[in-house]
């Protein structure tokens, strides 16, 4: 007899879960559904990167081979363009538009304004039902400062999510802190100790309002963002206590002693250790929604101690078509993909009920340029892992046509999550065969 | 119109520029009417009134009148025509110099409109501390010493640079949650400190201890009716069985969570009209500037006897502020930031293999990046002249920098390890910050040096004149191709050649071959890859320099517009905001006031804390003007 589990595997996501869930015992206990965008800088080397056929029957190009294993679970997209982020300059505009699909205003600072991200549109709608609302994770710091060549400050260069269009959310970086925090979040409180955080928390709302109507209305604006901030925050813990309002149970439990080191030692280890962070709060159910950027816009991280690279990652993009940039190119391409296919290979490897982790997720890889020689934001590289709760029809390589609205991605997205929206940014509609059925 | 013994006044006063006898002579004849027709030839196809594309009219900036009253129209124009956005692609384009003659006519119209009425206050919006003024007001508040840091978000930077720019100082969930843990982790630990609980413990009653220490964490004094509420939530914390040291420890978390302390914000002026700021948001204002802190028992008392604005008290406390060990503070946070100094910690950190000796020894990578810093300090210390910067005789050394510069040092014999000022041996070729290493690795790949990268560095950092983004699909200028010339100079050379490129290489290569002598970790070297080194370079105006000697004579024939740049910059940190057009005119004060005092620190310094936007506040806009 051929186990379900066994079936599953053979075909991905193909055959996927409909199924599944008319054969489960227990109609009710789906699992969640989450999300997550890992953001590669730079864009990639277009000649190894595109499968030449479309449909189902593809062969993986060169840089992605990384995924061979999961062919079945991943859904490589061609010609997918984000219209909003074609001017300004070569860099910030796309980047911090990746997930907003908005044009951000040009400004050193005073004026920032973006579009809310779609991994926050999404995270506002299960904001209540998980310990942590979403889970914005770097490897390299802010980049610091403005930057002046081109008049953008670099705080939109080091943001993907943005829950409102002038709040950027700041990333974690350091993957122990990560850790604590998940470990903190899933465990709860003593219903004493979260009685006297509210109460503190009460406290300073009242400060709050206070200081609110002492000042100017600029001012006002800011002092909003916290009392709005504080409030989410007081929920969270009132939430979390271990008392009995607690409806949130851990879908797998979190151990101290798995914690990670404080200093990861290098680039890819300190990549690896995000990844599995990422993957352990999906795991447990501590947050559905996440974001992990491998770098800053422009990041000339250095990939010399990637085997075959003499440079850093910005310069190697800016190829100008010599043979041995665009080899190097693909190299750091190709290991990015590798790290992706790590994250998926985790998230398979979690069994949650008859189906993984993975099948109940979708993880959009994706880079903001095309050709980072270019600084093009036409046929953006995205390719997408996982079945979203079995609504991913995966599997396939989707050719549309050219230009056509890489947020309508989104929508398809927004929609497996459970949070369907009919619009979102210059959408048109879904993005055609994303979806099952 | 402008003539020509105006001109300089205005050019000295200007951001984007670089040569003024060229731009006096050719750039500031283009007049009002020459310029409008310039903009007529090149916009009015997609910008007329009939129909004007993305909303844009040329017509209203068609007025002498628009530079006052279109002012941000007239800034963005100009941004855009600058940085190669418009005309757009395919449309007909004015080349290079044409290019630049009109943003520059437009930069100094503007400025001169804006200074027309002389300068102002500008805003002052509220902030929030950023993680290093939290960390520092913990500190000196509980008399405590936590690495706080790494508890909080890095914080990204806005305005001139800097990550103390309120507008950019924005506020996530990962904060909020940040505030609540960290304030209990520093309850905890001020718990089992002698020295915290003396500041805490001041009185036996939990009234009394609040009255205390509510004033100082919010800076400004406390009313009984403020104070309450934190009474209250003692009272409750007692209720619940806590004793009266934890529910005195309990509530002060409350306080470190408050807005009131992780913001500063200043009460509204509806006055009407610019007024002195309050005497307690001043110390505020001057102790976040100079210390990176809150305000100590001095300032608060000058505060609270109304003393603090008087332009003499103020002066003094100045001086007292930077001896203090606290301007430390303001040393590294504003160098780092202006120089990029924090970029060797990131993405510009050498390469550990081609580097090992950065790397692995930390002592001297350390010494490396403290360098710039703990000279600035000096020069604020000693009250040095701020071209000291640029060139110098002394320097900060130590054993290690001496080995890496490959000199000797008379360095204190008692203490050779630790970072000192020391006097330079002639011919040392490391006065000013570009002999320090760390500048120079900064303006270089993590595993090579590269002329342009420097020669940009200097054009932005030293004199404020970044180059314009290289415009699409440039061909690549560094990189070696077969077949072709071999060095990077004969590289560079032929893509000068190439008019599209030539335009900004010429003012940027030249500078930094200049500076070819030191390596990507900068060392002294005389030759590289097997070739001697070639320092000479020469600049669009035909200038010749060789070797870093040459290129300080070319800044420091340049010095006013480094002063400005540099009084600029302070200006930006001092107000923790970007600067308006506005406040280029006190910049032009400030600079114009620090060469008739011999350049000197203390001159910029206090020229800044004296200036109308850092003393005074502007009316706050009421409900109407400020919706957008």
């Amino acid at each position: 007899m051929i186990s379900r589990r066994t079936l599953l595997r053979g075909a991905g996501c193909s055959l996927g879960l409909p199924w599944l869930e008319a054969m489960a015992a227990t109609p009710g206990a789906k699992p969640p559904v989450r999300m997550a965008f890992l953001y590669m800088p730079n864009g990639v080397n277009v000649a190894n990167w595109f499968p030449k056929e479309k449909g189902r029957n593809f062969d993986l190009p060169k840089t992605l081979t990384p995924l061979a294993p999961l062919k079945d679970q991943i859904t490589v997209f061609s010609n997918l363009w984000n219209a909003n982020s074609k001017g300004g300059d070569g860099h910030y505009v796309k980047e911090a538009a990746i997930l907003t699909c908005q044009t951000i205003r040009k400004t050193q600072g005073t004026d920032m304004a973006n579009g809310v991200s779609v991994d926050q549109f999404a995270a506002k709608t299960v904001k209540n039902e998980t310990p942590l609302p979403s889970l914005e994770l770097g490897v390299t710091p802010v980049a610091i400062g403005v930057d002046a060549v081109v008049g953008y400050t670099r705080v939109y260069g080091s943001h993907i999510a943005w829950s409102d269009p002038a709040t950027p959310l700041a990333r974690e970086l350091n993957p122990r802190s990560v850790f604590e925090r998940l470990y903190r979040a899933a465990s709860g409180q003593q219903a004493d100790a979260a009685k006297l955080d509210t109460l503190l928390l009460d406290r300073v709302l009242g400060d709050a309002k206070r200081l609110r109507a002492q000042l100017g209305v600029a001012d006002q604006i800011r002092i909003d963002e916290y009392l709005s901030l504080m409030r989410q925050l007081e929920e969270r813990v009132k939430r979390a206590s271990a008392g009995q309002q607690r409806t949130w149970k851990a879908r797998a439990p979190i151990d101290m002693k798995d914690a990670p080191a404080d200093r990861p030692s290098d680039h890819a280890e300190h990549c690896r250790l995000m990844l599995d962070m990422m993957a352990l709060a999906f795991q447990t159910d501590t947050t559905r929604v996440s974001t992990l950027m491998f770098g800053n816009s422009v990041s000339n991280v250095s990939f010399r101690w990637l085997e075959g690279v003499s440079a850093g990652h910005h310069d190697v993009s800016h190829h100008q078509n010599e043979a041995d940039k665009l080899r190097q190119y693909q190299l750091i391409n190709e290991w990015h993909v590798g790290q992706f296919a790590y994250l998926l290979n985790r998230l398979k490897s979690m069994q949650e009920g008859e189906s993984t982790v993975l099948d109940n997720s979708m993880v959009l890889f994706a880079s903001a340029l095309c050709d980072g020689n270019k600084h093009d934001p036409h046929k953006l590289p995205l390719v997408l892992g996982g079945c979203g709760g079995g609504r991913i029809d995966s599997g396939q390589h989707l050719v549309y046509g050219e230009d056509s609205p890489l947020s309508n991605l989104y929508v398809s997205m927004l929609d497996a999550f459970g949070a369907p929206v009919e619009r979102f940014a210059d959408s048109t509609g879904p993005a055609a065969g994303v979806l099952k059925g | 119109m402008l003539d020509v013994t105006s001109c300089g006044k205005i050019a000295s006063s200007m951001k984007a520029l670089w040569l003024l006898p060229v731009l006096c002579s050719a750039a500031f004849a283009l007049e009002f009417d020459a310029a409008q027709r310039q903009l007529k030839k090149y916009c009015v196809a997609c910008h007329s009134d009939a129909n004007p594309v993305g909303g844009f009219k040329l017509s209203v900036v068609a007025t002498q009148e628009s530079f006052s009253t279109q002012s941000r129209r007239w800034t963005s124009l100009a941004n855009r025509v600058r940085n190669f956005e418009m005309p757009p692609k395919g449309a007909p384009a004015p080349a290079l110099e044409e290019r630049e003659e009109i943003t520059k006519w437009i930069d100094s119209s503007l400025h001169q409109a804006a200074c027309a009425t002389g300068p102002g206050a500008g805003p002052s919006p509220i902030r929030r501390l950023n993680r290093d003024e939290y960390a520092a007001t913990i500190r000196d508040l509980l008399d405590i010493h936590l690495d706080l840091a790494k508890f909080l978000p890095i914080d990204g930077g806005g305005g001139e640079g800097f990550d103390n720019a309120a507008e950019t100082l924005s506020l996530s969930p990962l904060h909020t949650e940040k505030y609540l843990d960290a304030a209990k982790f520093i309850m905890d630990y001020a718990s089992r400190e002698y020295k915290s609980r003396m500041k805490i413990f001041t009185a036996p009653a939990a009234s009394k201890i609040l009255a205390n220490f509510l004033p100082r964490a919010f800076r400004r004094p406390v009313s009984l009716a403020e104070q309450k509420p934190y009474e209250e939530l003692y009272a409750i914390a007692r209720k619940q069985g806590q004793t009266h040291e934890e529910a005195i420890f309990f509530t002060l978390r409350a306080v470190l969570v408050s807005p009131m302390f992780l913001f500063r914000a200043e009460a509204p002026n509806y006055t009407g009209a610019e007024r002195p700021v309050d005497q307690h948001a001043l110390a505020s204002r001057i102790s976040y500037f100079l210390w990176g802190s809150m305000p100590d028992e001095l300032l608060t008392d000058l505060a609270a006897t109304g003393r603090l604005s008087d332009p003499e008290v103020l002066q003094q406390i100045t001086k007292r502020m930077l001896r203090s060990d606290r301007s430390l503070s303001f040393a590294v946070r504003f160098t780092d930031q202006w120089l990029h100094i924090r970029e060797l910690n990131g993405e510009k950190a050498p390469d550990a293999k081609l580097f090992p000796e950065y790397a692995k020894d930390e002592e001297l990578s350390g010494d490396i990046r403290n360098q710039p810093s703990l000279y600035f300090r000096e020069l604020l210390v000693r009250n040095r002249p701020v071209l000291d910067l640029i060139d110098s005789t002394h320097t900060v050394g130590s054993s290690n920098l001496e080995k890496h510069f490959g000199l000797k040092l008379p360095l204190d014999p008692g203490r050779r390890k630790q970072p000192q000022w020391t006097e330079l041996p002639k011919d040392s070729n490391r006065g000013g910050v570009l002999g320090m290493p760390a500048v120079l690795a900064v303006s270089s790949y993590p595993y090579r040096t590269s002329p342009v990268l420097r020669g940009a560095w200097v054009l932005e950092a030293i004199l404020g004149t970044p180059p314009p983004p290289p415009p699409p699909n440039v061909p690549s200028l560094e990189e070696p191709q077969p077949g072709h010339a071999k060095t990077i100079r004969e590289r560079l050379a032929r893509h000068r050649e190439n008019p599209t490129c030539a335009g900004c290489h010429s003012r940027i290569d030249g500078i930094g071959f200049a500076l070819d002598n030191y390596d990507a970790i900068g060392r002294w070297r005389k030759e590289d890859a097997g070739k001697p080194i070639d320092a000479s370079g020469e600049l669009n105006d035909g200038t010749k320099m060789t070797g870093p000697d040459g290129l300080k004579q070319v800044l420091l024939n340049r010095k006013d517009l480094f002063v400005r740049h540099l009084t600029a910059k302070m200006l930006g940190y001092a107000l923790g905001r970007g600067l308006t057009l506005k406040d280029s005119c006190t910049v032009d004060a400030i600079a114009a006031e620090v060469k008739q005092n011999g350049y000197s620190m203390h001159s910029l310094v206090s020229g800044i804390v004296l200036s109308q936007p850092f003393r005074m506040q502007s009316p706050t806009p009421g409900k109407e003007t400020v919706k957008r």
